[in-house]
């Protein structure tokens, strides 16, 4: 990269939402949900470009804290110095409201079993069931 | 003529409406200046979506195999018979021209798409939009057909749209205005994509105050669907700011110290127009195909919060010029009231002098 090449070993990590620019910090390395499972990035990676699915991303190292976000959608640019994270929902996971995710998890349950012979529809719960799903996870893997 | 102590009551009254619109004005500045914000934050999301979109274009076969098929149900253009149009509005008045001029442009397309013959439905947003067009157009009638599946265990259901009249209210979002959460903006982007991909509607419209800055806006009709040009807004209407509202915006900008200049690139925005554009050769995780089904509904979802999030700011600033107005005419007529009552007062005074030197002058 001829721009801001630096040569710290530390990646240059933001996380983007609707709403704001959530975090902007460095990391040695970051953890992304893929939608193909999950992925982490160091520094020099290969460039890449992948949706994320619903999961935890994890920082390590850096300025970063270790801080651990929940995302539900979004996707990611890899490049060697810097990754950046869109996302279309990110919350802290000690944010999550539990009672809320189980009733989204039961709500997906009702559009399962509403679905028919759509295939679209049972993409749709099976999606909104993977996110309620991640969510309790990353509610319950925080208070650990 | 009205006496000295029946002005001095009207004064004080004015004053006191002058203190309310003084106060109204603070706190529109301030809300104003708080959109503003949340309407810049809100740009590398949007800016990085379209990037990736664009880049995808351009690096895969979303044409058919013959060059001219688009892959994607948001590009497919139909003739346009059913038309949706979105129109935002304030929840609240109080805000000069702002929410008549939304409902005369409104009216004005719907006028131009009637005469064509087409079939629109609405879909208001804000309680002023919603209060539009409540009384005048019925709501769009939808049948709800539940059909049992395997004994029960599934359900398929359709609703199915009747339409009756030529102009019918499809949905409202009274609620939408509130907190202007991206969420709820997904919900509605939602309904609009399903029901523009089963051929419900044609094209979608969306009449919204557009917001650059205090002096820099303009009541226009954006085409939001089928998309035919990514990251670009197709604006079919637009209505500009006259020279005189521009004036007493932006007097009312300077007394309540907000810039009337559009707010500069932020570094995060800049950042934002490289996403996903580097020179380099990316690893796609995904098929392209796939990746774009998923990013077409989301990238019209940020369309529509855009637009919702520059209507919001452009209402506090009608608000804060309307309320600055206001302030300034309750001072003018303070000014005059307090002139004539002066004036009655000396001639009172006056006369009684006349009065005591004429009789003494008697004497």
């Amino acid at each position: 990269m001829a721009e801001n090449t630096n040569n710290s070993g530390l990646l240059q990590v933001r996380l983007v939402t609707p709403d704001r620019v959530l975090l902007d910090a460095t990391a040695e390395a970051v953890e992304l949900p893929s939608m193909s499972g999950y992925l982490e990035a160091l520094y020099g990676a290969a460039p890449l470009l992948s949706e994320l699915g619903a999961g935890e991303v994890r920082l390590h190292g850096g300025s970063s804290n270790d801080q651990v976000f929940f995302v539900a959608w979004g996707f990611v640019e890899v490049l060697p110095e810097r990754v950046t994270i869109l996302a279309e929902t990110a919350l802290h996971p000690d944010e999550i409201d539990l009672a809320e995710a189980e009733a989204e998890l039961k709500h997906s349950q009702d559009l399962w079993n509403q679905a028919g012979d759509e295939q679209v529809k049972y993409d749709e719960a099976n999606t909104v069931a993977r996110v309620a799903e991640e969510k309790i996870a990353s509610a319950q893997g925080a208070k650990h | 003529m009205a006496n000295v102590l029946d002005l001095r009551r009207r004064i004080r009254s004015v004053k006191n409406t002058r203190q309310i619109t003084k106060a109204m004005k603070m706190v529109s500045a301030a809300k104003l200046r708080r959109a503003q914000e949340r309407a810049m934050q809100a740009r590398p999301y949007a800016q990085m979506l379209t990037n990736v979109l664009e880049s995808l274009v351009r690096r895969t076969d979303l044409y058919g195999a013959d060059g001219g098929d688009v892959m994607h149900p948001l590009l497919v253009e139909r003739e346009e018979k059913n038309v949706l149009v979105l129109v935002i509005a304030g929840d609240k008045g109080f805000a000069g021209g702002f929410n008549s001029n939304i409902g005369k442009a409104a009216q004005k397309f719907i006028d131009e798409r009637r005469a064509l013959g087409q079939n629109i439905d609405l879909e208001p947003i804000g309680k002023k939009a919603i209060g539009l067009y409540k009384r005048r157009f019925p709501a769009a009638v939808y049948e709800h057909k539940e059909e049992e599946y395997d004994n029960g265990l599934s359900k398929h259901i359709e609703n199915i749209r009747h339409r009756a009249e030529a102009i019918e209210v499809a949905a409202e979002n009274p609620t939408l205005l509130i907190k202007a959460g991206f969420d709820e903006v997904t919900a509605l982007g939602a309904t609009i994509v399903s029901r523009y991909e089963h051929a419900e509607i044609d094209s979608v419209y969306i009449v919204y105050n557009e917001f650059k800055s205090v002096i820099s806006q303009r009541v226009v009709v954006e085409k939001l669907l089928p998309i035919r040009k990514l990251g670009a807004h197709e604006i079919t209407a637009s209505e500009e700011m006259t020279e005189e509202q521009k004036e007493a915006a932006a007097k009312a900008a300077q007394s309540s110290g907000i810039s009337v200049n559009e707010p500069e690139e932020t570094a995060y925005e800049q950042e934002a127009k490289k996403f996903g554009t580097a020179d380099v050769d990316y690893i796609f995780d995904q098929s392209p195909e796939r990746l774009f089904r998923h990013l077409m509904p989301r990238y019209v979802t940020t369309q529509i919060f855009h637009a919702l999030l520059e209507s919001i700011a452009a209402e506090h600033a009608a608000r804060m010029t309307a309320t600055d107005a206001a302030s300034k005419n309750a001072g003018e007529l303070i000014d005059k009231l307090s002139l004539t009552m002066n004036r009655l007062r000396q001639a009172a005074i006056t006369k009684e002098i006349i009065e005591i030197v004429s009789g003494a002058a008697a004497l």
